[in-house]
């Protein structure tokens, strides 16, 4: 196979010309190339003129680019910052009742859209990294799978996203015929990663508006439906891109992932604030590595401390939705792609999780995106 | 106040926009409905645009009794955005914004009209 370089793709994107005769290239206005496994990946800045004006430009793009050798697959997005703030005339959405099915329009501005098919929307969330978020969401999302819910997964982890890894997928996902990508699925549950979008170990920037672009897609163009519940591994902490998404979502809830340290769990207070900032109900907290469970002996030790979390979700009124202990199997089929909710139904860790999926489940019935919590109806005379 | 005593406070039922698109009339869980005008709406905006990043940097909005609402769409779970005939479109409407908007307009439109004429600008 021939070597794909960025020097080959910028090449070939000095061909696709704008209206005015000047390349893209030219114009400046192409991100960063991201190339993984044949598949190619990048941004057009509209800056701030009206990103649908672009959209002619990219699909040429992805033909240009995807009649490359040794090029499997092509995605451009068009992202938009308006740096004056001037609206766009001759963008005028039409005006639409609740939400509905509106056409995602990258960086056209903020719209919030439900998934067609897909009933539930929460986010598993931390205030800061490497608290296991990614492990558990996985896991509650297959003790909700037990429970006998349709489930699906989004890592929108930009910063780390390791689903494929968690779950042991290895495959690239493809298009149908309609033009949507085909969700992956392992133990029964739909399965979607930004990982299949960039490399892994390759650093890439993301703001706000990158982010909702290329998350927009993960949510309209991928075969979700249908879904009981779409669980999204949000990327750790409280940034631009974090709140962009929580704004932007139509979120039944969240569910915030600490252990028990103090530090951690000032952070995990900061994620909570985020999420009430914009109306997302928090479903509870879950303690991760709440005490250590001793493999030869089944002694169990405090390393962190422990009922940290139990405390603050008391003391902020909000549902604590159980403990994980820091344990070997927990860590080793995580790391070996076979969560342990899937591969070992039995053991007590895979039971602590059904238990937690039993309590989120009961929240998202009764408060949920459909129960008070929705947003008002909006009519249009 | 518990988190979740928060989230209950503010949130409309429902969110209705005249046929004239001049009116757009919300009305909330605790029982209040408040209306509100498309120039009220516009000239109060919060968006940064109007309200600027501090109290010195604010803009007075002017000549705005013309406009229509042209779209509301909901953001989230939190607020709307609301786009006018003269293509405003970039201010988020929080909940707790329109309710703060309701329990205080005749104030609110008092001071912008002591503003305009202060500023030598009609409406």
């Amino acid at each position: 196979m021939v070597d794909l370089t960025k020097e080959k793709i910028i090449e070939a994107l000095e061909g696709v010309k704008l209206d005015d005769g000047m390349s893209i290239v030219e114009k400046r206005i192409v991100s960063e190339i991201v190339i993984a496994n044949g598949k190619v990946y990048f941004a057009i800045d509209a800056g701030d003129e009206d990103p649908q004006k672009f959209e002619p430009t990219c699909r040429l793009a992805e033909r240009v680019i995807g009649q490359l050798e040794g090029v499997s697959s092509v995605g451009v997005t068009v992202t938009a910052e308006r740096q004056n703030g001037q609206p766009h005339p001759e963008h005028k959405p039409a005006p639409q009742a609740g939400g509905g099915n509106g056409q995602p329009a990258a960086g056209a501005g903020p719209k919030s859209q439900e998934i067609p098919g897909v009933t539930h929307i929460i986010a598993v969330a931390s205030g800061k990294g490497g608290v296991g978020k990614s492990t558990t969401s996985v896991n509650l999302a297959l003790a909700l799978k037990e429970l006998g819910l349709k489930v699906g997964i989004l890592d929108a982890d930009v910063y780390g996203p390791s689903m494929p890894r968690l779950l042991g997928i290895n495959d690239e996902p493809k298009m149908n015929d309609k033009d949507e990508i085909i969700a992956l699925e392992a133990y029964g549950i739909k399965v979607m990663s930004m990982g299949f979008m960039v490399a892994e170990g390759t650093p890439v920037v993301w703001r706000g508006p990158m982010v909702m672009s290329a998350l927009g897609q993960m949510m309209q163009k991928v075969t979700w439906a249908p879904l009981d519940v779409l669980v999204v591994d949000m990327p750790p902490g409280t940034g631009d891109v974090q709140l962009t998404i929580a704004q932007q979502t139509p979120l039944a809830g969240a569910v915030i992932v600490s252990t028990p340290q103090d530090l951690a769990l000032i952070d995990a207070r900061k994620g909570m604030n985020m999420f009430g900032q914009v109306n997302v109900p928090i479903l509870g907290i879950i303690e991760n590595m709440s005490y250590f469970l001793c493999p030869s002996c089944g002694e169990q030790a405090d390393i962190f401390g422990h009922g940290g979390a139990r405390e603050e979700a008391l003391k902020i009124g909000t549902e604590f939705l159980g403990e994980v202990p820091l344990h070997m199997d927990i860590r080793e089929t995580s790391d070996s792609g076979r969560p342990i909710v899937a591969t070992s139904r039995d053991s007590k860790e895979a039971q602590i999780y059904l238990d937690i999926a039993k309590k989120v489940k009961e929240r998202i019935g009764t408060q949920g995106h459909h129960a008070g919590f929705s947003s008002p109806n909006i009519v249009i005379e | 106040m518990s988190e979740k005593d928060k989230l209950e406070q503010n949130i409309p039922t429902e969110i209705r926009l005249d046929k004239s698109k001049e009116k757009l009339i919300v009305s909330f869980q605790s029982g209040e409905t408040f209306d509100f005008t498309a120039e009220f709406l516009r000239v109060l905006s919060p968006s940064a645009e109007v309200k600027g990043h501090s109290e010195e940097s604010r803009k007075l909005q002017y000549g705005k009794s013309g406009v229509i609402i042209t779209s509301v769409e909901p953001v989230g779970n939190y607020a709307i955005r609301i786009e006018f005939s003269d293509g405003h479109n970039t201010g988020f409407y929080s909940w707790v914004y329109l309710h703060e908007l309701g329990l205080n307009k005749d104030e609110y439109w008092d001071t912008y009209l002591s503003e305009l004429e202060m500023a030598g600008k009609s409406r």
